[in-house]
């Protein structure tokens, strides 16, 4: 009795070191990892804010103050709405037909039984990994006035003179899509390849067509990885730097160029500060609100 | 006659299909091609057609300090911020991955941060520590290379974290036990069995830590000191005022590194399965 009694408390002792052992060693193997990424991310971030709030005197930078005029600035200046709303119009535009374009690559990836499969997903990769002032180049080879664009509609006949394609919305577009398509393309493809095959061939057997079958069971089934990549490619385009500012040209303003003006040309931090704050709570908000409408719907 | 439509149909919907995903590849492709069409251009303005080909714009990088400085140093803080991140990337994500804690996801998911917070945040948020921390403690840290490794090491974390955790996917930790079990003291079987097992995970987060590094143009920006720029912030200042065949012939020579290291990871984690 008194020995079962003491045995067992041997026991739960040794289980308790072992577990105490085991905290140590999680604090042991994460703990500069943790602790890198707080004070490297976390704090910077809060630094940031509060910088947001201080005051822009001419000549001496930066006054430390509780202010919200950056902000009102922000919102109440042309300038800055133009470039604001420029850039949600562009993202919500590149977003949706990235969504369209990347869907079928998608669906080839993931259902594709070539040898080759894995060379098709380092040819989509390698773009993501080259930079995006690189692709942006590529971009200015085609479309400068005497570039491989304005080169083969002349050739065709289409027009005389050279259409005028760099600094419009339209290069920037273009620029963006190519950029962000990857990304989308290698969540779609992830997400559509842990959809059960068979499930297809039930609707085809059930006698539905290839519309109705991606309509009414590929997509409901896709629909988390397509809230994902339409989140990641959102926010890829609200930051975008180097293509707005190659391809847009120094008049094409967006939020991104915009925050880097502020801090570099203007050395004005507490309203670079701001525009990076509304930046990244834009981008949030919205990914929240995304997130949110995906889950409702899953739920009815 | 209408079963065949319909396979007729099913057909013709294979095609359109493959049609469009070929598109999409190619549209995604696009500027690379061009890109490594200008870098052989003979004439030095990207005008069609082009007026013959030549192998010089290759030639003239090395007489170019700008890019060669600017490889340099990319060279140098990618290799500096992927090897501290892995030393603590690594440890992190093994213990993610075997220890259930109360502090798992949270951290698991602190660690993945860097890697949703967009480039641009990044940089002004590192700038303003930056230039706090000069003030706090008088060491020039604004614009040394020492903080814009600092700020690498935070981008390379979430890939090894990621990518070793892959590599952990479906390992049976009653092989672990089984060789504590033969009398193998937790160091032997660390070197023994767990560190064979996630060698692809690590060699992959070596390959992806140092190319995000290598390539990161918008955090870095924020981050160089006067007169010392990275390769990418070097294209695209050179960008900004003009496009030749001479940045071409440097793209194509970041485009070759970064290849290379696709293909040599290709061979120790399948792609398909991390990214």
């Amino acid at each position: 009795m008194t020995a079962s009694a003491t045995a067992d408390s041997l026991i739960s002792l040794a289980a308790r070191e072992r577990r105490g052992g085991r905290l140590s060693t999680a604090t042991m193997l994460t703990g500069p990892a943790t602790i890198f990424v707080t004070i490297g991310l976390l704090i910077p971030i809060l630094i940031l804010s509060r910088y947001s709030l201080n005051q822009f005197v001419p000549g001496k930078l930066m006054v430390e103050a509780l202010t919200l005029e950056n902000y009102v600035l922000f919102f109440t200046d042309p300038y800055y709405t133009t470039a604001f709303y420029r850039t949600l119009r562009i993202a919500l535009t590149v977003t949706a037909i990235c969504l369209v374009l990347a869907l079928p690559l998608a669906y080839e990836l993931a259902r594709t039984q070539s040898r080759f499969k894995n060379l098709l997903i380092m040819l989509v990769v390698l773009p993501l990994f080259v930079g995006n002032a690189v692709r942006a180049a590529g971009w200015m080879t085609m479309f400068g006035n005497k570039g491989a664009l304005n080169f083969a509609l002349q050739w065709i006949g289409v027009t005389a003179e050279p259409v005028r394609f760099m600094y419009t919305e339209f290069a920037v577009v273009v620029g963006i899509l190519a950029v962000n398509l990857p990304y989308v393309v290698l969540t779609l493809q992830s997400v559509i390849e842990s959809i059960d095959r068979s499930v297809e061939d039930a609707a085809f057997s059930l006698g539905a067509g290839p519309f109705t079958m991606v309509r009414r069971v590929l997509l409901p089934l896709a629909l988390p990885g397509l809230a994902a990549g339409a989140i990641f490619c959102f926010i890829l385009t609200m930051n975008a730097y180097a293509t707005p500012v190659l391809l847009g040209g120094p008049e094409f303003v967006m939020m991104g160029p915009l925050v880097y003006v502020q801090f570099a040309a203007k050395s004005n931090w507490p309203f670079g500060a701001a525009v990076a704050v509304i930046l990244m709570s834009a981008t949030l908000l919205l990914t929240a609100a995304a997130n949110l409408m995906v889950q409702r719907r899953y739920r009815t | 006659m209408s079963a065949l439509a319909i396979a007729d149909k099913r057909r013709l919907g294979r095609w359109a299909l493959a049609g469009t995903a070929g598109v999409t590849l190619g549209f995604i492709l696009l500027p690379l091609i061009f890109v490594v069409w200008l870098a052989f251009f003979r004439q030095a303005i990207p005008s069609f057609p082009p007026q013959g080909y030549s192998f010089m714009w290759f030639l003239s990088i090395a007489d170019n300090p700008r890019f060669v400085d600017g490889f340099w140093l990319s060279l140098q803080v990618a290799v500096a911020a992927m090897m501290i991140g892995l030393a603590i990337g690594v440890p992190a994500a093994l213990c993610l991955a075997r220890y259930r804690f109360w502090a798992r996801e949270p951290i698991g998911n602190l660690l993945l941060l860097p890697l949703v917070v967009p480039g641009i945040v990044l940089g002004t948020s590192l700038y303003v520590f930056h230039v706090e921390a000069t003030i706090v403690t008088e060491l020039p840290i604004l614009g040394s290379v020492a903080g814009l490794v600092a700020g690498h090491i935070l981008i390379v974390i979430p890939w090894s974290v990621r990518l070793v955790n892959a590599s952990l996917a479906g390992f049976d930790r009653s092989i672990e036990e089984a060789a504590q079990n033969l009398g193998a003291t937790p160091m032997t079987t660390f070197f023994r069995v767990t560190l064979p097992t996630i060698r692809p995970g690590i060699v992959a987060a070596a390959l992806f830590g140092f190319v995000v590094s290598f390539g990161n143009l918008e955090m870095s920006m924020f981050l160089v000191g006067p007169g010392r720029t990275t390769l990418p912030i070097t294209i695209l200042q050179y960008l900004e005022y003009r496009i030749d065949p001479t940045i071409a012939a440097v793209s194509v020579l970041q485009l070759l590194l970064i290849g290379a290291a696709m293909i040599f990871t290709d061979r120790f984690v399948k792609l398909s399965r991390v990214v």
